[in-house]
């Protein structure tokens, strides 16, 4: 699919590297204290330090470095845009102006705080892809049903919560076809989607949506009864195939992280 | 009516759909039938005769109006039987699609074991048993949605394989499939009744597959119209085409030779039986 090229985000990359290989919530724990030290960092050399590890990282899950950039194309606008806000509309009294034009002018306060938007925006997005790229949508979900599980103790319907999610993305690209098929039908009946100013054009989306919404309705029905005819009745007294196991690999892992991160804290707070 | 080894009984079941708060659709009326252990017995009519409803019935999903539905003596009326009544007969459905949980195929395969609660190695074994039997073991870690459809709704069956039934019923499993998928899938569940020892309750349009069966159910109107093997139905002059249904081509093909002065037996219903009596007659 055309709209799938470029994004990378949320796809699988199969392989069988001890990054793969890890338990699913040793990786998003991981990802997740990776994400909170990156929304600490405040200097170009704890994201030297950072690179450095990521790319560490990369390598060692045998992602070809070209794939992982791949997906920031998408983004390029967007972070562009960001860094030059940052550039411009930061204004604080004791900053040297570099250069200024009309009623803008960039300081060198307002470059830094670009840069360091930016860099994190860019390293967010590249730990959580190491995690969808190293990890299958199913153990995700796993990984995640199983770190939630003390939530139900206060109520919280988790193993319920988790099957949503599991029968979301199944349903995801079958939808994305019939949106396509759809579409086309239009098409054939004469409707020009690409024609007409934003309002004209947003206004030929409802008849592509209405029918869309119907039948993802009657899915959800038929899904109903199968899931029903095969003895679901909610979380309760269920069992999983797949159980999982923390290994050595697990607990080298963690210790990295803990290293990296008194490493991080050192440079942040000195 | 005395009947060995009867599976699933329906004692004058009525089933009414309510489409609205005073209108209502007479599905089913007073429906008595049964169903033997190890048998296929195959249920056709036209669009809304009611067959789908009375699938329905057989593994609790609709429960009777009037009259019962007994499934190895246990009636579907009674909500604490359901559980095992699910157990007892399993289903698959029209559309592939609308009936796979997950994005894997094995773990889809491993939904129906895992709601019943069974221990992850017994899961495991009985996933990879249900893999075997229906040639799928080269897909089992593949998305649903990179299969053919034939594929998609072999993974179906498998599902239903892994939680050990000893009914399984089809509800036109072949109607969304092309000539050659569905030849493929009605292998399988001939071979699943063969060596598996599973009842089939098969549900469909096409009399090419009816031919199959062991015995067979027509319904029109929410009424059994006619039930015997296919032979007797499709012997009984034409009276199947009154409820919009069509011979088997062989049985077709056998009526017009003979029309043309070409002796042949009435009673043929397989394709290989006719081509069989057409090289004698040279």
């Amino acid at each position: 699919m055309e709209l799938t090229k470029n994004i990378t985000l949320g796809v699988y990359l199969p392989g069988n590297t001890a990054v793969h290989r890890l338990d699913p919530r040793t990786k998003i724990i991981a990802s997740t204290i990776l994400i909170v030290i990156l929304l600490l960092i405040n200097s170009y050399q704890a994201y030297g330090y950072f690179f450095l590890f990521i790319s560490a990282v990369i390598a060692a899950a045998g992602i070809p470095p070209g794939y992982a950039l791949r997906g920031l194309k998408p983004m390029l606008p967007v972070l562009v845009l960001m860094w030059a806000f940052q550039l411009f509309l930061h204004s604080s009294p004791d900053a040297d102006v570099i250069f200024s034009w009309w009623i803008f002018s960039a300081t060198d306060a307002g470059l830094h705080l670009g840069n360091m938007i930016t860099l994190r925006v860019l390293f967010l997005f590249t730990v959580t892809t190491i995690l969808t790229l190293t990890t299958s949508i199913v153990s995700l979900t796993d990984g995640l049903e199983s770190l939630l599980r003390p939530l139900k103790k206060i109520g919280l319907p988790t193993q319920e919560l988790v099957m949503t999610m599991v029968i979301a993305l199944r349903f995801v690209l079958i939808l994305a076809e019939e949106l396509d098929k759809i579409v086309k039908a239009q098409m054939a009946r004469g409707v020009a989607f690409d024609r007409g100013n934003f309002i004209q054009k947003t206004r030929k989306i409802f008849p592509v949506f209405l029918p869309l919404f119907i039948n993802a309705f009657r899915r959800a029905e038929d899904l109903i009864v199968a899931m029903e005819s095969r003895s679901y009745t909610g979380g309760k007294g269920r069992t999983k195939m797949k159980t999982l196991h923390m290994g050595r690999v697990d607990i080298a892992c963690i210790l990295i992280i803990l290293l990296f991160t008194g490493l991080m804290v050192l440079t942040i707070f000195t | 009516m005395f009947i060995l080894n009867p599976l699933i009984e329906t004692f004058d079941l009525s089933y009414a759909y309510r489409t609205g708060s005073d209108r209502q659709v007479q599905a089913l009326r007073e429906v008595n039938m049964h169903v033997r252990q190890g048998e296929i017995l195959a249920i056709t009519g036209q669009n809304g005769s009611g067959k789908s409803t009375l699938a329905r019935h057989f593994n609790g999903l609709l429960t009777p109006d009037e009259g019962e539905v007994l499934i190895s003596g246990l009636s579907t009326s009674s909500r604490e039987n359901i559980p095992s009544i699910r157990k007892t007969v399993g289903m698959v459905f029209q559309n592939p699609d609308n009936q796979l949980v997950s994005s894997i195929v094995e773990e889809d395969i491993a939904f129906g074991p895992e709601n019943l609660g069974l221990p992850p190695d017994i899961i495991r074994k009985r996933v990879d048993h249900a893999l075997l039997t229906l040639n799928l073991e080269h897909l089992r870690q593949e998305s649903p949605n990179q299969l053919s459809e034939g594929q998609k709704q072999l993974v179906a069956i498998a599902g239903v394989l892994a939680m050990r039934p000893k009914c399984i019923v089809m509800d036109e499993p072949t109607a969304h499939l092309d000539p050659r998928s569905r030849r493929e899938v009605i292998d399988n569940i001939l071979r699943l009744n063969r060596e598996e020892e599973i009842t089939i309750i098969l549900l469909t349009h096409y009399m090419n597959e009816v031919v199959h069966c062991d015995r067979m159910i027509v319904m029109d109107q929410g009424f059994i119209m006619m039930e015997g093997t296919p032979t007797e139905i499709f012997y009984q002059d034409g009276k199947i085409l009154d409820y919009g249904l069509d011979f088997p081509v062989a049985t077709r093909l056998a009526r017009s030779l003979k029309l043309h002065g070409i002796d042949l037996d009435d009673n043929i219903i397989h394709t290989r039986e006719i081509v069989e009596r057409l090289c004698q007659l040279k």
